[in-house]
C-alpha cells in the first residue's frame, strides 16, 4: 500500500480550475520535489494533502485512510501522521520555542512534559538551536524560525513531511541553513513532498520530480529526466526559462512598426542588449517579407505566425516562423537576395521544413 | 478666601468628601458592571458577527452600527424614559444596561478586528499538527487576539468611565453630578470642577497603570526565560 494515494483530485476557485483531476502515489521513503510556475496549483495540491484546502472532488488516502471522507476528529487524527512546513514558518507567537515544540505532543499525544522537553532538546541540538530553546519567535531570524518549525513537526513523528516553499520567505543568506536541515532529513529516508523554486536543491535532494502545469502533473520523472532531458514543451520552457513573444500576420499591409515595438519591449523586459534586439527586428522583418513575396505571390491575404523565444538559462535567442502558401525554402535558392544574405550572416543556425502544407523556419541567432 | 479655605469648604466642610466619594463609588460601579457585562455581550455579538449565516451576521452588524453611531446619552434616555420606563427598574440598573450595550458594540468590533489581525497561518499550523478547531482557537488564536486587542480595550475602558458622566440626566448621583452640586453649593465652580476632573484623570491613570503593570510582568517573564 502506498503511503499517500491521490485519486482524481479537483479544486476550483470561483471560475478558475486550479487542479483538474490529479493522481499521485507516494511510496515510503520517496522524496518528491514539486516544481512549476506561479499559480500552477502546486501549493494548493500540497495544502489539499492535509485538507487545508478542501478539494471539490477526488480522494486523498493517507496510510489507506481517506482524509476527504473523514469527519471532524478523524481528520485531526489523520493529520497527525503528516507534518506541514510553511513558507512563513508560523511559529506560535505567544509562546517560546520550547512551548512551541511541546504544545502538540503534550496536549495531543499526552506525552509527559519532561519527556517532551527532552525530545525537543534533542531535535533542537540536531538543527543547531539548542541554546535558543527559551527564546521567543520574534527575536529569531527567519532561518532559525524555519528550522524550529521543522522541529515542531518532527516532535509528532510524522510519516511524511510536506514543505510549502520552505525557503521562499527567507533572506538568501539563510536559505542554506534550512536546506541543510531538509538534506539531513533526506539522508534519514524521511518521506517528503517539497514545493520549491530551488532547482539545484530539488535535483540534489529529490528522487522524483513533478512538474505542475495545466492544472495537474504535466511531466514527472527522476531529477535527471526532468532537469536534463525534459520531454514536453512547457517543461522545456520552464527548465530553460524560455520567454516568448509572438506575432500573427494576416495581411500584406501589416503593422510593421507595431511588430518592431513588440520586439523592442520583449528585449527590454528580458534584458537583451540593444544590438541583439536590433538584429532580431531586422531578421524578423527580412524573413517576413521574404516569405510574403514568395509564398503568397500576388495575394494580399496571408497566414503567417512569427514567434521569438529567448532562453534565460543559456541566453540563446530563436525566431520561429510558420506560414502556408506555396512551398519555398529561402535558404536554398540559386542566388541569395539581400534579405537572405542578411539572415545568413546574422544567424548561427538556419532550418527549413515543409510539412502539412506549411513552411516552417527556425533561425537561431 | 485663601486656597486652603476654599479646599476646606469644598472637600471637608459638612463631610463633603463623603458625598464626593459616594459619587465616585457610583461612577465606579456603573463603569465596572457595564464593562463586565458589555465585554461578555460583546464577545457574543462578535461571535454572531463572524457567522456565515447572512441574517445573523447582518443583524449583528446593524446592532454594532447603531450602537456605535449614536450617542450613549440618547440610548440612556431612550431606555429610561421609553423602553424600560414602566419596568420599574432602578435608574442605576438602567445605566448599567445602557453602558453594557454600548460597550458590547465597541468590544465586538475590537475583537473582530483583532481576530482578523491574528496570524491565520499559526492556526493552520496548529490544525496540521492535529489540534481540533476549538483547541486551536483556545491555545493559539485567542492568546494573539488578547494581545492585539489589549491597547484598544484599555482606551475603551477609559472612554467608558468618562461617558458615565452623563448618568446625572436620569437622576443618578454619580461623580459628575456630585461635583456639579458641590460647585453650586460652595459657589466655587472653578476649583470644584478642576478637582472633579483630577479625580477622573486619576481613574484613567489607574486603568493605564494596571495595563502597564501586566505588560511589565509579561516582559519580565520573557526576559527571565531568555
Amino acid at each position: 500500500m502506498s503511503l499517500i494515494e491521490v485519486k482524481g483530485l479537483k479544486k476550483t476557485f470561483g471560475s478558475l480550475e486550479v487542479l483538474k483531476g490529479v493522481d499521485l502515489n507516494v511510496e515510503q521513503g520517496q522524496r518528491i520535489a514539486i516544481i512549476g510556475g506561479s499559480g500552477c496549483g502546486k501549493s494548493v495540491f500540497l495544502r489539499s494533502m492535509c485538507l487545508l484546502e478542501k478539494p471539490d472532488a477526488g480522494q486523498i488516502l493517507i496510510g489507506g485512510r481517506d482524509i476527504t471522507a473523514a469527519k471532524g476528529g478523524q481528520v485531526d487524527e489523520i493529520r497527525r501522521s503528516m507534518g506541514m512546513v510553511f513558507q512563513k514558518f508560523h511559529l506560535f507567537s505567544e509562546m517560546d520555542v520550547m512551548d512551541n515544540l511541546c504544545l502538540a505532543p503534550t496536549r495531543i499525544l499526552k506525552m509527559p512534559r519532561a519527556e517532551a522537553e527532552k525530545k525537543a532538546m534533542e531535535l533542537l541540538s540536531q538543527v543547531g538551536l539548542a541554546p535558543r530553546a527559551h527564546a521567543w519567535p520574534t527575536v529569531l531570524s527567519g532561518g532559525q524560525q524555519q528550522r524550529i518549525a521543522i522541529c515542531r513537526c518532527l516532535m509528532m513523528e510524522p510519516k511524511v513531511l510536506l514543505f510549502d516553499e520552505p525557503t521562499s520567505a527567507l533572506d538568501p543568506t539563510m536559505v542554506g541553513e534550512v536546506l541543510a536541515v531538509i538534506r539531513m532529513l533526506a539522508k534519514r529516508e524521511m518521506t517528503m513532498l517539497i514545493v520549491t523554486h530551488e532547482m539545484n536543491f530539488a535535483r540534489e535532494v529529490a528522487n522524483r520530480v513533478l512538474f505542475f502545469a495545466d492544472g495537474g502533473i504535466y511531466e514527472q520523472g527522476t531529477p535527471a529526466e526532468i532537469f536534463d532531458h525534459p520531454q514536453r514543451e512547457k517543461t522545456v520552457a520552464f527548465i530553460h526559462k524560455i520567454k516568448y513573444f509572438s506575432y500573427e500576420i494576416s495581411d500584406r499591409q501589416f503593422d510593421l512598426m507595431q511588430l518592431h515595438g513588440g520586439i523592442q519591449n520583449f528585449g527590454e523586459k528580458y534584458g537583451l542588449d540593444q544590438k541583439r534586439t536590433y538584429r532580431l527586428q531586422l531578421c524578423c522583418e527580412e524573413l517576413i517579407y521574404e516569405m510574403l513575396d514568395h509564398c503568397y505571390p500576388n495575394r494580399d491575404k496571408a497566414d503567417l505566425k512569427l514567434s521569438v523565444s529567448h532562453a534565460e538559462s543559456d541566453g540563446s535567442t530563436q525566431i520561429d516562423l510558420d506560414c502556408g502558401g506555396a512551398a519555398y525554402n529561402p535558404f536554398e535558392q540559386e542566388e541569395d537576395g539581400l534579405g537572405v544574405t542578411i539572415l545568413k550572416n546574422m544567424s548561427k543556425q538556419l532550418e527549413y521544413h515543409y510539412t502539412d502544407n506549411r513552411n516552417q523556419i527556425s533561425i537561431t541567432l | 478666601m485663601s486656597l486652603s479655605d476654599k479646599l476646606y469648604t469644598i472637600l471637608i466642610k459638612g463631610n463633603s468628601w463623603q458625598t464626593i466619594l459616594g459619587g465616585l463609588w457610583v461612577t465606579i460601579q456603573i463603569s465596572a458592571l457595564g464593562l463586565l457585562l458589555g465585554t461578555l455581550l460583546g464577545a457574543l455579538i462578535c461571535l454572531l458577527r463572524t457567522r456565515k449565516n447572512p441574517v445573523v451576521r447582518g443583524a449583528a452588524s446593524a446592532y454594532i452600527a447603531i450602537l456605535r453611531g449614536t450617542p450613549v446619552l440618547m440610548l440612556l434616555l431612550l431606555l429610561y424614559y421609553g423602553v424600560l420606563a414602566k419596568a420599574g427598574i432602578a435608574p442605576m440598573m438602567v445605566a448599567v444596561i445602557t453602558f453594557a450595550l454600548n460597550v458590547s458594540a465597541h468590544v465586538a468590533e475590537l475583537l473582530r478586528s483583532a481576530l482578523e489581525a491574528a496570524d491565520k497561518g499559526q492556526a493552520e499550523a496548529a490544525r496540521t499538527l492535529g489540534f481540533s478547531a476549538w483547541n486551536t482557537f483556545r491555545l493559539v488564536t485567542l492568546p494573539q487576539v488578547l494581545r492585539i486587542a489589549k491597547p484598544v480595550y484599555q482606551s475603551t475602558i477609559t472612554n467608558l468611565i468618562q461617558w458615565t458622566s452623563v448618568v446625572g440626566y436620569v437622576t443618578i448621583t454619580d461623580l459628575t453630578r456630585v461635583i456639579n452640586n458641590t460647585a453650586s453649593r460652595t459657589m466655587q465652580p472653578l476649583l470644584t470642577i478642576i478637582i472633579g476632573m483630577l479625580i477622573y484623570l486619576a481613574l484613567s491613570y489607574i486603568v493605564f497603570g494596571i495595563f502597564a503593570l501586566t505588560d511589565k510582568i509579561k516582559a519580565r517573564k520573557r526576559e527571565a526565560a531568555a
